[in-house]
C-alpha cells in the first residue's frame, strides 16, 4: 500500500481568492485575540507574518482583507476539494481540517506510476490556484507527518521512505505535548530512535496509546480508513471577503464554480436543466434564484449566460457574501449522432435550446407560449397557450376547423357602430351550460366602416360585440 | 476591390437606376402573383426587414404573410409572433394549414424587451420568419435590427402604424396596407431595395372569412411599372 497526503496549508485563503479579480493582501485570524493564522504571499511581501496580533497586521498593511478562520467552514471546503479529487482517484479520506490523503497504490497502472499520479495532482492543483504539499508514505499517519513538514518530492521506495520518516524529528510527530517532553528527557530527537525502543517498555513507560500510535505510523498495526463517498448532487460555495453590492460583482467568482460544475457533468457524462444559486446576505435571509435551461446543458458558458441575464432582471435586494451554486438533477446524455446524414438536426436543436433558455430567463416563463386548439364549442376556450415545456408535439386535427378569424380579442369589445355589410348568415353557439360559464351567441361577419372584417356576436341580452378580427 | 463591388450590385445594395431588373436580392416568394410581379419577383427579403404599415387591424395583413408562414412551418422552422396586438387564434391558424407546433407567441413585458427579443430571434439559426407588432421604434432600434436579420439571414415583418410611413426607415421593403373594395387589401409598396417604389397592386383576400373571391386580381401599375413589370 501507497498512500499519498495533501496538506492545505492555508486552504481558507486559497478559496476566498479565487473569488478576487485582482489580487489583493489577505489574512485568516483566529482566536479570541485575533492572531493571524494564515497569510496570502502578497500580505507575506508586506511584512505580514503568521501568529502576528491583527493590530500589528492592520498597522502593517492598512487596506487588508481580513477574514475569520471557522473551522465548519473550512471542512465544507476542503469537502469541495475532495469532489474534484475523486475524479483522479477512488479512495480518498478527509482529514479535517486541512488534509486529504488518497491510496495511490492502486493507482499505479491507471497513471502509468506514481510520478506521473504526482504530476497529474499538481497540475490540477495549479489550474484551481491551490496551495497544496503532498507526500508518500507507506502508512496514512507517516504520509501525513511527512507532507506537514512542507512541499516534498514523490518518493515511492520502501527504504527511503522509511528512511523519512525515521528522519523527522519528534516535535514533527503530532504526539501529545507530556509524552513528547518525557521523550526529549529521554535524549531522543528523531522519530526513528523512537522506531528502536523495545514495544513493551514503551507501553510501560509512556502509555499503551502511544504505543499503539507509534506502531501505526510504522505499519505494524492496522489502521482502517473510512473513505469518503462523493454526494449525489453537486454543491460549491463561494465566500466573497468583499460583499458585492452589484450583481455584475458576482459574475466573476461564480466563473470557476460553473467551470467546475462542466467539469463535474463531464465526468458524469450528464447535463443538468436546472441551477439552483443561493445568495447569502448579512443580515437577512438568503435569496433563493432557480434557473432552468430549455433544453439539457453542461456549458460553462451557456450557464453563465444565463445567470448574467437572470441577475440584470433582478436586482440584489441586499449585498452578498457568499454565493452557493447546487445542482441536484441530472439528466443523462443523449447519445451523440445526428438524426439526419448533414447533423443539420442536434445543432438546430442546440440553437433553439439555447435560444428559448436566453428568453426565458429574461422574460419569465409565462412570457412564451405555444399555440394548440381544444376541443371546445366556446371560442375562447377553442384554443389554449401552452408553456413551451415539455417540448411535445401536439397532434394536429388539421382542416376540421370551423371557420374563424385569426385575431381573437382577449375579450369581447362592445360594437360602437352599425357595420356597413352583413356578410354571412348566424352561426349560433349555446354551450357550456354544465360549468357556469354558459355562452349563448349568435355570430356574423360584417364589414365595419374602416375596412376592417369582423366577427361580431350577439348575445342573449342583445348586446353586439366584436370577438375577432380577420386579418 | 471590383469583387466586392459586384457583390453589392448583385445583392442590390446599390441602387442603379437603369439596371435595376438584373439585381436579385434574396427573398421569398409572397405567394401572391400580382404582389411578387410588383416586387419584381423578388418577395419578402431574407436577411432583412420588411415593414407593413396600416392603420386597422383585421384588413387582411395576415393573409399577407400567410403563405410564407405555412411554408417555413412546414420547413420545420420556428415562426414567432412577438408582441401580438390580440389572440393568434389557434384554430383559425390549423384551418389555414399552418403547423402549430413551429409557432412560438411571445409576449415581452417592456419595449426594451420587445427589441431584446427581436434581436434574439432574429440572430437564431431556428428562427424562419418572425411577426413583430413593435410599436413605437426609434429608426436606430431599426438599424439594430436590420443588422441582427442580416447576421441570421431570417425574415422578419414588423407591423407598424402608418403614421410612421414618412418617417425614415433602414428597411428593405416598406408596404402600406389598405382596404380595398370587396373585402380586398390594397398594397403600395413604399420603398424596396434595388428598384422604384410606388407600384401598388389588390390582392383578394376575402376567402379568409369564407366568402367567394371574385374575378382575378386587379392590378393598378404604378407610374414607372412599364418599364420593368414585363421583365
Amino acid at each position: 500500500m501507497l498512500w499519498l497526503y495533501l496538506h492545505f496549508p492555508h486552504l481558507l485563503l486559497d478559496h476566498l481568492r479565487r473569488a478576487f479579480e485582482e489580487p489583493a493582501a489577505m489574512v485568516v485570524v483566529s482566536g479570541p485575540q485575533p492572531l493571524v493564522a494564515q497569510v496570502c504571499p502578497l500580505a507575506q511581501q508586506q511584512g505580514v507574518q503568521v501568529g502576528m496580533r491583527l493590530k500589528t497586521a492592520l498597522t502593517l498593511v492598512p487596506d487588508l482583507a481580513i477574514h475569520p478562520g471557522d473551522t465548519a467552514r473550512t471542512e465544507a471546503v476542503l469537502a469541495q476539494q475532495a469532489q474534484w479529487l475523486y475524479r483522479y482517484a477512488a479512495q480518498i479520506v478527509l482529514q479535517p481540517p486541512d488534509g486529504l490523503l488518497l491510496e495511490a497504490g492502486s493507482l499505479r497502472r491507471l497513471y502509468g506510476g506514481v510520478p506521473e499520479l504526482w504530476q497529474t495532482l499538481q497540475q490540477a492543483l495549479a489550474e484551481r490556484r491551490l496551495t497544496a504539499w503532498m507526500a508518500t508514505g507507506l502508512t496514512p499517519r507517516a504520509a501525513r507527518l511527512v507532507a506537514r513538514q512542507g512541499p516534498g518530492t514523490c518518493e515511492q521506495e520502501q527504504e527511503r521512505l522509511k528512511a523519512r520518516i525515521a528522519a523527522l524529528p519528534l516535535a514533527a510527530a503530532e504526539l501529545e505535548p507530556r509524552t513528547q517532553e518525557r521523550l526529549t528527557r529521554l535524549g531522543l530527537t528523531r522519530l526513528g530512535e523512537l522506531f528502536q525502543l523495545p514495544a513493551a517498555e514503551l507501553a510501560r513507560r509512556l502509555a499503551p496509546e502511544t504505543l499503539a500510535y507509534v506502531q501505526r505510523i510504522q505499519g505494524q498495526r492496522p489502521d482502517p480508513q473510512a473513505f469518503w463517498q462523493p454526494p449525489h448532487h453537486f454543491h460549491q460555495q463561494v465566500d466573497l471577503v468583499r460583499e458585492a453590492e452589484q450583481a455584475q460583482g458576482l459574475l466573476f467568482p461564480l466563473h470557476p464554480i460553473l467551470a467546475e460544475l462542466e467539469a463535474d457533468l463531464q465526468w458524469r457524462q450528464q447535463d443538468t436543466d436546472s441551477l439552483h444559486l443561493t445568495l447569502s446576505h448579512r443580515d437577512r435571509e438568503a435569496s433563493q434564484l432557480s434557473l432552468r435551461t430549455a433544453g439539457p446543458e453542461h456549458r460553462a458558458g451557456a450557464f453563465g449566460e444565463l445567470i448574467r441575464i437572470r441577475l440584470e432582471q433582478h436586482p440584489l435586494s441586499a449585498p452578498v457574501m457568499a454565493l452557493a451554486l447546487t445542482v441536484r438533477r441530472f439528466l443523462d446524455r443523449d447519445a451523440p449522432g445526428g438524426t439526419d446524414l448533414l447533423g443539420e438536426t442536434p445543432d438546430l436543436r442546440e440553437a433553439w435550446y439555447t435560444l428559448v433558455s436566453r428568453l426565458q430567463a429574461r422574460l419569465g416563463d409565462g412570457a412564451l407560449q405555444r399555440l394548440a386548439p381544444e376541443a371546445d364549442h366556446r371560442p375562447e376556450r377553442a384554443w389554449s397557450g401552452v408553456s413551451l415545456r415539455p417540448r411535445s408535439a401536439p397532434q394536429a386535427e388539421a382542416s376540421q376547423q370551423p371557420l374563424r378569424p385569426l385575431w381573437l380579442l382577449a375579450r369581447p369589445q362592445p360594437l360602437q357602430q352599425a357595420p356597413v355589410a352583413w356578410l354571412s348568415e348566424p352561426e349560433r353557439i349555446d354551450s357550456g351550460w354544465w360549468d357556469g360559464e354558459r355562452v349563448q351567441r349568435d355570430y356574423y361577419i360584417a364589414q365595419l366602416a374602416s375596412g376592417q372584417l369582423a366577427w361580431l356576436f350577439r348575445d342573449v341580452r342583445g348586446g353586439w360585440f366584436i370577438h375577432g378580427w380577420f386579418g | 476591390m471590383s469583387e466586392l463591388l459586384n457583390t453589392l450590385i448583385h445583392d442590390a445594395r446599390v441602387w442603379q437606376g437603369h439596371r435595376q431588373s438584373l439585381t436579385q436580392a434574396p427573398g421569398e416568394p409572397t405567394g401572391y402573383t400580382a404582389l411578387d410581379q410588383q416586387l419584381n419577383q423578388s418577395g419578402w427579403p431574407v436577411g432583412a426587414l420588411s415593414e407593413c404599415l396600416m392603420d386597422h387591424d383585421g384588413i387582411g395583413e395576415l393573409q399577407l404573410v400567410l403563405p410564407l408562414m405555412r411554408r417555413v412551418a412546414q420547413a420545420k422552422r420556428t415562426v414567432f409572433w412577438i408582441n401580438p396586438p390580440h389572440i393568434p387564434y389557434a384554430p383559425a391558424l390549423l384551418r389555414h394549414g399552418v403547423a402549430l407546433e413551429q409557432v412560438v407567441v411571445i409576449r415581452p413585458g417592456s419595449t426594451g424587451d420587445t427589441l431584446w427579443t427581436l434581436e434574439n430571434c432574429l440572430r437564431s439559426a431556428v428562427t424562419g420568419l418572425v411577426l413583430a407588432w413593435p410599436g413605437r421604434l426609434a429608426s436606430r432600434d431599426i438599424r439594430r435590427l436590420q443588422l441582427a436579420a442580416e447576421a441570421g439571414h431570417t425574415t422578419c415583418v414588423l407591423f407598424r402604424s402608418r403614421r410612421h410611413a414618412c418617417q425614415n426607415s433602414p428597411a428593405a421593403l416598406r408596404l402600406e396596407l389598405e382596404p380595398a373594395p370587396r373585402q380586398g387589401l390594397r398594397v403600395n409598396v413604399l420603398k424596396r431595395r434595388g428598384g422604384w417604389p410606388g407600384q401598388s397592386c389588390q390582392l383578394e383576400v376575402a376567402s379568409r372569412a369564407g366568402l367567394p373571391s371574385q374575378d382575378g386580381p386587379q392590378v393598378i401599375t404604378g407610374p414607372w411599372a412599364g418599364s420593368h413589370g414585363q421583365e
